[in-house]
């Protein structure tokens, strides 16, 4: 496959979330997450005091999208990428960056984080997590899919799916 | 390929549904949407202009439940068809799991239909992959029309050798979109999960 699937899992997985707590601390965001290139969420970490997040399957489907169109408009006037993204509201911000090739760090803040700790710590974090997803390239678990699991997947879907 | 996140024991699969401008790819996903119970489906997204023409993607997030303890969820999109939006088209089939091209019974569509398929496999191409890599489900909607074309017909230009399974379809009625989705399904976790 052209499109290696990145899989978070076990260790990686759970330094993947330490880093994400700690960005949180640092930064004092709302929600951060791990993303992958298209759209499903890899890990994520709300900090205690924020309220409900939005659907985090709309949320990482809009980024990574827009992200892959920003990357498409970089490519067409002859970047090789443009960095990080920052939106900024009257109340909420969302700052996106690359978490190496296959992934994406995102972080939505409110108007009591500063966006210079966001920017900051947001662009190590990112780094961080690049690391930790190459590595997970590199080992990918055992796909622990089954004919047992396709029957069952079936059958789900026949239920819903009935006229 | 599908994203499983272990750690969550989570499977996502990626279904995008391909084709020519108005052949009724929203439609599917509309009436998917009206029909699936709250709790299974999240919010449906649609990046459209403002006279409904798709811009960028619809997008409908299905969760069919636990299978083996992983939850087991279908990301569905929408391509926008106009031959203009190719730079969106592209990126929408990163990473796709399965495909629903949706082809127009209307006579006026047949070369549309012929040139919507060739433009999805160049795009694939710059993934690498060819239409033998991704599982294929040909819809041949509006069926309703009075002058639609002979589904043979539609076939013949869209999937000359006829590879891929064809379903008939009147999308406004929600004929044949269960069956469809369910076919394509069928097909994705053949791939990844031994079988077919
Ligand atoms: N007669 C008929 N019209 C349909 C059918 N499916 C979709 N349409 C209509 O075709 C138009 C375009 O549909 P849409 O889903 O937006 O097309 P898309 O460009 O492929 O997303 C709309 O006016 C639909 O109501 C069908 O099965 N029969
Ligand atoms: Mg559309």
């Amino acid at each position: 496959m052209v499109e290696p699937s990145l899989v978070l899992y076990g260790a990686p997985y759970e330094r993947a979330v330490e880093v994400l707590e700690e960005t949180l601390r640092e930064t004092g965001a709302r929600y951060a997450l791990l993303i992958d290139r298209k759209g499903f969420v890899l890990a994520h970490k709300e900090a205690l005091w924020a309220p409900k997040p939005p659907p985090l399957d709309t949320l990482a489907t809009l980024v990574a999208s827009n992200a892959a169109a920003t990357q498409a408009l970089a490519k067409l006037l002859g970047e090789a990428c443009f960095q990080e993204e920052v939106h900024q509201g009257e109340r909420m911000g969302l700052y996106v960056d690359e978490a190496g090739e296959h992934a994406l760090l995102v972080l939505v803040f409110d108007e009591t984080a500063p966006l210079g700790k966001v920017k900051l710590h947001g662009k190590r974090a990112a780094e961080a997590l690049a690391r930790i997803a190459e590595e997970a390239l590199a080992n990918p678990p055992r796909l622990a899919l089954d004919t047992e699991y396709r029957e069952g997947a079936e059958a789900l879907l026949d239920d819903l799916l009935r006229n | 390929m599908s994203t499983i996140n272990f750690a969550n024991r989570e499977i996502n699969f990626k279904i995008v549904y391909y084709g020519p401008g108005l052949s009724g790819k929203t439609t599917n996903l509309k009436w998917i949407y009206s029909k699936v119970p709250e709790g299974r489906k999240g919010e449906m997204v649609s990046l459209a202009t403002e006279d409904e023409r798709t811009l960028f993607f619809d997008f409908l997030p299905l969760d069919i439940g636990e299978v083996k303890g992983f939850k087991t969820r279908f990301h569905l999109y929408t391509v926008p068809g106009q031959v203009f939006y190719n730079a969106s088209r592209k990126l929408i089939l990163r990473g796709v799991d399965g495909i629903v091209f949706v082809a127009d019974s209307a006579p006026g569509r047949l070369r549309a239909n012929a040139e919507s398929m060739r433009n999805m496999r160049e795009n694939l191409a710059e993934y690498g992959l060819t239409l033998n890599d991704v599982p294929i489900v040909i819809q041949v909607n509006k069926r309703d029309l009075p002058d639609a074309l002979p589904v043979e017909m539609v076939r013949a230009v869209v999937d000359p050798e006829g590879r891929f399974p064809v379903l008939e379809a009147v999308a406004t009625e929600g004929k044949g979109v269960f069956e469809t989705l369910k076919e394509v399904s069928r097909l994705v976790l053949a791939r990844v999960a031994g079988g077919s």
